[in-house]
Order: C-alpha cells, then sequence, then structure tokens
C-alpha cells in the first residue's frame, strides 16, 4: 500500500511540473500589429478585437474556416466595428501551387476584389490544386480588364515580399500550421492553431469583447 | 541454495510496460487536450484551447475515413479522457490485467488504423498526439513496438497472477 501511495503521489508531482510548464510556456505575447496590408484587411482599425488569420488557399482546413466563419464573422463582428480582420498569406512548403494561389489573391487585393478571388479559391480548392489551373479559377470571377490587371501585377514579380513579410510575421508568433488565427485584445495576443466553428468562435469573441 | 532475485525478464518487462505505455497514454491524453493550443487562464480561454484542440483531433480521426463524422466527434471529445485515466491505471499498477488488456486492444485498434491509412498511401495526420505529425512508415514502426510491449506485458502480468515469484506469493500456511 506505501508502495502505491509513493507511485501515485510520483505521478501526481510529474503532472504538477508538466502543468507549470504548460503555464510558463502559454503566458500571451503583448506585441502590437504591424505590416498590415490595408487591401487585406478589412473592418475598423480601431475595433477592440484585432483578428489575424494565417492562411494557405492549398489547405482544407484553411477551405473549412473560411467556408463556416467567414461570412457571418463578416457581418456581424467586421462589419459592425467589434473586429478587426487581417488576412496573412503562410503558404506551406508542401503545397505545390499555394504561393501562386497567394500571390493572385494579393493581386486582386490591390485593385479591391480580393473578396470574390478568395472566395472562388477556397470553393474551387479540390480542382484548382489537381491541375495548378489558378489563374483559369481567378478568371472566372474577373471581368477581362480586371484578370489584365491582375496577370499584370503577379508577374510584375513584387508580390512575393508581402508574403515573405506575412511568413516572417508568422514565424514570431510561432506559426506552425495552417490555419492559425491570433487575437489581439487589450494589449494581449493569443495565437490558436486549427478549425473553429462559428459557435465556438461567436462564444470566445463574446467573451473577449465582455472584459473590462 | 540461493533464491533467485524477483527481478526476472517477466517482471522487468512488466514494469518497462507499465512505464512507457503508461506515461505514453497520459501524455497522448493531455497533449489532445492541451496541444497545440494551450492558453490556460481566464478560463474561457481555457475552453476555447480545449474546444479547438478537441475539434483538431476530429478532424484528424474523421481524415482516416473509418467512421462517420458523428463517431468522429464522439471518439475525440471521449478518447483523451480514456488515455488519460488508462495511462495513470497502468502507471498505479492497479488491477493490472484489467488494464494491460484495454491497453493491448486500443494499441491493437491504432495499429489497425495506421496501417490501414499507410497501406492505401492517405496523405493525413497521425493524430497519436497533440501536435500535426504525418502518417509515415516509421508511425507503423512505432505502433508496433508498442502493440507488441502492451502485448507482452499483458501476457506476462496474467502469468505473473498464475505463477508468482517465490517471493511475491502469499506464504503457505
Amino acid at each position: 500500500m506505501n508502495r502505491r501511495r509513493f507511485t501515485a503521489g510520483t505521478i501526481l508531482l510529474c503532472l504538477l511540473s508538466a502543468f507549470a510548464v504548460l503555464v510558463a510556456r502559454a503566458t500571451p505575447q503583448t506585441e502590437g500589429v504591424t505590416d498590415i496590408d490595408p487591401h487585406k484587411a478589412f473592418g475598423s482599425k480601431n475595433a477592440p478585437v484585432t483578428m489575424e488569420v494565417f492562411s494557405d488557399f492549398q489547405c482544407p482546413a484553411c477551405k473549412t474556416l473560411f467556408t463556416s466563419t467567414n461570412r457571418q464573422l463578416m457581418d456581424n463582428y467586421v462589419s459592425t466595428g467589434k473586429v478587426y480582420l487581417i488576412h496573412r498569406d503562410f503558404p506551406l512548403p508542401m503545397h505545390a501551387y499555394s504561393r501562386i494561389a497567394a500571390r493572385y489573391a494579393r493581386a486582386a487585393a490591390q485593385i479591391g476584389k480580393f473578396e470574390p478571388v478568395e472566395q472562388v479559391l477556397f470553393q474551387n480548392q479540390e480542382k484548382w490544386e489537381q491541375t495548378g489551373d489558378v489563374d483559369g479559377t481567378v478568371a472566372s470571377v474577373l471581368p477581362a480588364a480586371e484578370i489584365a490587371k491582375v496577370r499584370a501585377l503577379v508577374k510584375g514579380g513584387t508580390l512575393d515580399a508581402g508574403i515573405d513579410k506575412d511568413s516572417a510575421l508568422g514565424q514570431l508568433y510561432r506559426v506552425s500550421q495552417t490555419p492559425t488565427t491570433v487575437f489581439h485584445s487589450k494589449g494581449q495576443t493569443y495565437p490558436f492553431a486549427g478549425v473553429m466553428t462559428y459557435d465556438m468562435l461567436k462564444q470566445f469573441l463574446d467573451q473577449l469583447l465582455s472584459q473590462k | 541454495m540461493m533464491q533467485s532475485s524477483p527481478l526476472n525478464a517477466r517482471r522487468a518487462i512488466i514494469w518497462i510496460g507499465r512505464l512507457v505505455l503508461g506515461g505514453i497514454f497520459v501524455y497522448a491524453g493531455f497533449s489532445k487536450l492541451l496541444l497545440p493550443n494551450t492558453h490556460l487562464w481566464p478560463m474561457f480561454m481555457l475552453k476555447f484551447s480545449v474546444s479547438m484542440n478537441i475539434a483538431s483531433f476530429a478532424q484528424q480521426v474523421e481524415s482516416y475515413k473509418i467512421i462517420s463524422p458523428e463517431a468522429s466527434q464522439l471518439v475525440a471529445h471521449a478518447l483523451p479522457f480514456l488515455e488519460i485515466v488508462l495511462g495513470l491505471l497502468l502507471l498505479i499498477g492497479w488491477r493490472l490485467r484489467i488494464w494491460a488488456t484495454a491497453i493491448t486492444l486500443i494499441m491493437a485498434g491504432f495499429l489497425a488504423a495506421v496501417t490501414r491509412a499507410y497501406v492505401l498511401h492517405m496523405d493525413i495526420n497521425c493524430g497519436c498526439f497533440g501536435v500535426p505529425e504525418k502518417l509515415t512508415g516509421m508511425t507503423v514502426v512505432r505502433d508496433s513496438a508498442f502493440t507488441a510491449l502492451a502485448l507482452l506485458m499483458t501476457i506476462f502480468a496474467f502469468r505473473e497472477a498464475r505463477e508468482p515469484h517465490p517471493w511475491s506469493a502469499p506464504e503457505k500456511a
């Protein structure tokens, strides 16, 4: 019986130590949001909560996050001034066409067409990731004059700098997978990796917004 | 005549099995709940972290395409806690034969799922621990080793119960 108590006590001590390490590791950072591309940011800059979404257009989980939360988030939180939403590119090396897709989305953002291009890329992800036809996918939602401007911007080669800046920022936040959403509220920063449903996001945002 | 030490190969394997598998199961359970999102305070942060981690784990279970999405949700919510409890019971060593058998069956199930995914060349994450980990041949090898250890531990635990060592057996009147 004494041996069992000793074993149980040792296990409890190990668990408490692991918990202490996790608490120390989980201390939120207090950095501000920098390098915001105004073409890929939505809502009021003075909103009490800022959300940076690190995403890869070829990532299935990113598609799930977009399709399950984006519309309601924009309608209920971004357009009402509660959340300032920033899209960040974080193309993963194992996805052959994600950087190309990021370039097209960035180019579309510069002519004010980020939202329809983002939507068509995510909705048709399974098609263009097989064929690599990002250009055709984007062209399907833009008139001829606009797709010509987008193509010129992509060919210009200046868009990679912005993608690399977003990726570097992601490294600072220790982003290791997509999607990763970084919440900023009252000087605190909380990165969350993975997918969330709209209900989960709503509950969390409401709690963040109600914090004094 | 000298009596042999109670620390024979059979008991050593039982001890190694209990420590290794018990520790791994406890870690696996906690990591599924607390990794990769580990915001522990205030309470709503912890709740959101755990919800997101379980949601990620449910996606990983679903990606094996063995059970329905609803069943994947059930597994994702129950399995981490089951792993923690089983791991602790194995470490403490109470009713060893029962929990060793349970762990062997669970490991055999994991091995079957992982092997099937590997043979079908599925490009998925293992879902074994909280952090994303690609399913490769090494995953199959690792799970095979743990399953073999669990099986040996269970067999020896039953043998130990039937033929305990003279030093540990109760004295005959």
